[in-house]
């Protein structure tokens, strides 16, 4: 398979989880909003613990995923779009996975033992930096593996 | 597959569900329950079946699919389960919010239909706890996320293995 259609589909597949977790917000005034809203919950449910408190608030309307895995999922969307038009040189080593992880663990330690209180910011940020890098990883493990080694 | 090679799924695909279940755990690891378990399992058929290394990209995502089928499975289970025992849910708990919004807006046949549909999964479940819609439903939403996520860790697993045993 052609690298750059692994990354399209790949980037395509993000924009759609991105527009369902903030489905609510992007058309509140919808009354097909509220009738997915039930099913969006749980299926988002399934992958995020969804407190209102972690999580945005934006066009009156609570995003369907946490402050961190808002981050960690725009993270990987925006690198997922940039690769399709930089085709950037892929990672070899774990060491900036584990790397990029430290943020975010540091900042799920702090905050649950109380060092300092939950600010969603942060937890965005953290979360943007290991979600961009985790795509990274994982695209270059489905491209060492489908894509055309000729390419 | 045999069966052995089905038990290691099975076992962190059980221990996901659970996970996804106990209150507070989520804070944690949030979207890393399932993938966490693909790669225990990729793991554990090492241990267990004493397979070869590298790992192939197909087996790996064959284990990441097996381990999301048995998480979606379990935590299926385990909500129709509270579900039954206390005959509500989230889903009964919100739903006459969801109607008060419904009643701004004129809806179409289809919008209808969906309405008629959600009030009878509610009375079913507040009479017998059970809704086998709202089941099949939940089931679905939890297969679709849980292989996907599954499949990536399956994936994550593999680079990770294959480039501990290239160093060593």
């Amino acid at each position: 398979m052609n690298r750059l259609l692994i990354r399209l589909i790949l980037f395509i597949a993000l924009f759609v989880w991105c527009v369902g977790f903030s489905y609510n917000s992007l058309f509140p005034n919808s009354a097909y909003t509220i009738i997915a809203s039930p099913f969006l919950k749980k299926l988002y449910g399934t992958v995020c613990h969804q407190h209102i408190e972690k999580t945005f608030l934006f066009n009156r309307h609570y995003f369907y995923v946490c402050a961190r895995c808002t981050g960690i999922y725009s993270g990987a969307l925006v690198v997922s779009f940039i690769s399709i038009f930089s085709l950037p040189r892929l990672p070899e080593k774990m060491t900036l996975l584990y790397f990029s992880a430290i943020p975010m663990l540091i900042d799920v330690l702090s905050t649950t033992t109380g060092i300092y209180s939950y600010s969603k910011i942060i937890a965005l940020l953290t979360g943007i930096f290991f979600g961009s890098t985790a795509f990274a990883y994982i695209l270059a493990a489905i491209e060492n593996n489908f894509a055309d080694k000729s390419l | 597959m045999n069966r052995n090679k089905l038990l290691p799924s099975l076992v962190c695909g059980f221990g996901a569900a659970v996970l996804t279940t106990v209150p507070g755990v989520k804070n944690f690891a949030c979207c890393l329950i399932v993938p966490v378990a693909a790669v225990i399992s990729i793991s554990l058929d090492h241990k267990i079946n004493r397979s070869e290394f590298p790992i192939k990209a197909k087996q790996a995502i064959l284990f990441g699919i097996m381990t999301g089928v048995f998480a979606a499975l379990f935590s299926t289970f385990f909500d129709a389960l509270t579900t039954y025992l206390v005959h509500s849910n989230d889903f009964i708990e919100a739903l006459p919010q969801t109607e008060d919004f419904i009643k701004q807006y004129k809806l179409d046949y289809l919008l209808n239909q969906t309405m008629t549909i959600f009030n009878q999964m509610a009375s079913d479940i507040r009479a017998n706890g059970f809704s086998a819609f709202y089941s099949f439903g939940i089931l679905m939403s939890n297969l679709f996320v849980d292989i996907i996520f599954g499949m990536i860790g399956g994936l994550a697993g593999m680079s990770f293995f294959n480039k501990r045993t290239t160093k060593i």
